[in-house]
């Protein structure tokens, strides 16, 4: 007789579970951010070499690929570069109220950030308009400082 | 440097979302198999081997060695490459290079995915592992929901910024999505080695539900199961051994900073901006000593995950002016029949086993270019020179090869 495969030697199931990894991460620029933002402050470093501001900072520049360090405070205010208005999840759940998520050129920046934007309509959000962060009453000194954006 | 050409093309006999009868030696045996019944060639002829799949998503991480029998490969070189999305095109690149360079004549190039034995979200959010977990403990809601630094949506999310921002710099409608999507899946159900294999109408892909705005359901790509494998020769070799070529005249690739990913360092930049993928087909139309490829270019193959995209590369590739590309649509150019036919075997967009989806926009190329396509969708021109496009890493690294039915003058 000739052997038989069964299905069940034809799918097995394996999970990942076996280790942790330890990454080491220069997190001196997210650190300055999320520090300044107890103070409702939000801080990039700029380049001293060309002036080019990064939020948050990174240790070297993009550009001239020296080390830089220079504290820059930027404004909570910018404009929408893009955005994307999230109806589902990562898993394609839809979600039970739709979200502006904003990519946003702060004043005084040259970098974006990402931020959810909060509208009455989604509609009336476009390129190119200006917001406002809508910090939490009382900062941490984190990123969820800041609960969202709104119009200006 | 000498030429090269593809000289045949093996696909697995059809990419669906879950292939249970094979394993993933099985299933990549199977466009082993296939480039050697299609060319008549044996596992003798073969000098190299390069082998391309994505990382992490199938969790098995020496692919290449473990399969090495049944891909033909024992006793014999083999390189891995794995580039994320353009990782097909990358592998093709490589085999190239061997060739061009002269170390050897003959190599087979395979490049697989098996995406229902895997899970891509684990392999995409390994790709930032470290940054995302110092971003969570400096309080960012991971998912967007609150706060500065979230983004959400997955690729998708990533990608409805890029549809966002190419339709604001373009001048195009979100319904111009819509068209192309219906476009390309209808040129999908011409090919039989097509995944979603189902003439579409516009209406049909609005009736699909937003994901994330300007995206729909109907704008992404599926996950497939399925592999290639193609044979490319020296200029000598090739005589001997094929009936017809299809010549690489020029290849390129770029990377930038990665656009949508390193929040923690400030650098997210437009990731419509593509000045890569510019740089890119600069290098690769150079070496083909094409100087306008709007004329010159007569079929092209793009790497759009998303439907958007085919239309954004367009342009970024010069095939038209930036803000055209749906004019062009508009008109019938990108049909099967048209002037410019933009792919015509679905793209993508509609097949999508990830690590052989940038190869298969230049065996596409090259089988047009030969008229050796199997199915309905060979278009009707006489295709001279095609270009092949992929795209992916951390939306910032393309591929671009050319491909012509004449050699290079050399
Ligand atoms: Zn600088």
């Amino acid at each position: 007789m000739a052997f038989q495969m069964g299905e069940e030697t034809r799918q097995v199931q394996a999970t990942w579970d076996v280790t942790t990894y330890n990454y080491k991460v220069d997190g001196r620029g997210i650190k300055l951010l999320a520090d300044g933002m107890k103070d409702k402050k939000i801080l990039g470093i700029r380049c001293h070499n060309c002036g080019t501001v990064y939020v948050p900072g990174p240790p070297f520049c993009r550009k001239c690929y020296i080390p830089i360090d220079e504290i820059a405070e930027v404004k909570d205010s910018g404009e929408v570069v893009s955005f994307a208005v999230e109806m589902a999840d990562v898993r394609g759940n839809p979600l039970d109220e739709v979200r502006v998520s904003g990519m946003i050129k702060l004043d005084g920046s040259d970098t974006f950030i990402n931020g959810r934007i909060q509208v009455d309509d989604w509609h009336d959000v476009h390129i190119g308009m200006r917001v406002k962060a809508v910090w939490v009453p009382e900062p941490q000194g984190n990123l969820s400082d800041i609960d969202h954006f709104e119009p200006i | 440097m000498r030429n090269v050409g593809i000289i045949g093309v093996g696909y697995t006999p059809v990419f669906v979302s879950k292939r249970k009868d094979v394993n993933l030696a099985e299933m990549v045996s199977e466009s082993v198999e296939a480039v050697f019944r299609n060319t008549g060639l044996s596992p003798d002829d073969i000098d190299a081997i390069t082998f391309g799949n994505m990382q992490t998503f199938e969790g098995v991480n020496l692919p290449h060695l473990l399969m090495s029998e049944h891909i033909r490969a024992v006793d014999k070189p083999i390189i891995r490459i794995a580039t994320g999305g353009t990782t097909g095109m990358s592998t093709l690149q490589a085999a190239y290079y061997y060739v061009a360079s002269g170390i050897y004549d003959v190599v087979l190039a395979v490049s697989w995915e098996k995406q229902s034995e895997g899970d891509s979200q684990v392999g995409l959010a390994g790709i930032v592992m470290p940054e995302a977990m110092v971003m969570v403990q400096h309080g960012m809601d991971l998912l967007g929901g609150r706060g500065m630094g979230g983004m959400g949506g997955g690729s998708t999310g990533a990608a409805a910024y890029q549809a966002m921002s190419y339709l604001h710099h373009s001048g195009a409608d979100p319904e111009h999505i819509d068209k192309m999507a219906a476009l390309e899946r209808s040129n999908a159900a011409l090919n039989p080695y097509a995944h979603l294999r189902k003439k579409t109408t516009v209406e049909d892909v609005q009736a699909t539900p937003f994901i994330s705005w300007p995206l729909r359901y109907g704008h992404t790509c599926p996950t497939s199961d399925g592999a290639t494998a193609c044979i490319v020769a020296s200029e000598e070799k090739a005589a001997k051994l094929a009936d017809k070529v299809a010549w690489i005249i020029g290849v390129g690739c770029c990377t930038s900073d990665p656009s949508t990913a390193n929040f923690i360092e400030g650098q997210m930049t437009d990731p419509a901006d593509q000045t890569v993928c510019k740089i890119a087909a600069k290098k690769a139309y150079e070496m083909a000593g094409i100087e306008d490829p709007a004329k010159e270019i007569d079929l092209a193959e793009l790497y759009d995950g998303f439907a958007h995209q085919s239309l954004m590369w367009l342009e970024k590739l010069g095939l038209c002016k930036e803000g055209e590309a749906h004019k062009l649509l508009d008109r019938g150019v990108l049909n099967i029949d048209g002037d410019l036919p933009t792919n015509p075997s679905g793209g993508v967009f509609s097949t999508n086993a990830i690590g052989s989806s940038a190869m298969n926009r230049a065996t596409e190329c090259a089988l047009q270019i030969m008229r050796k396509i199997e199915g309905e969708h060979q278009v009707p021109k006489t295709v001279k020179k095609a270009l092949a496009h992929g795209w992916g890493g951390l939306f910032q690294y393309v591929t671009v090869m050319i491909l012509s039915d004449t050699p290079r003058k050399i």
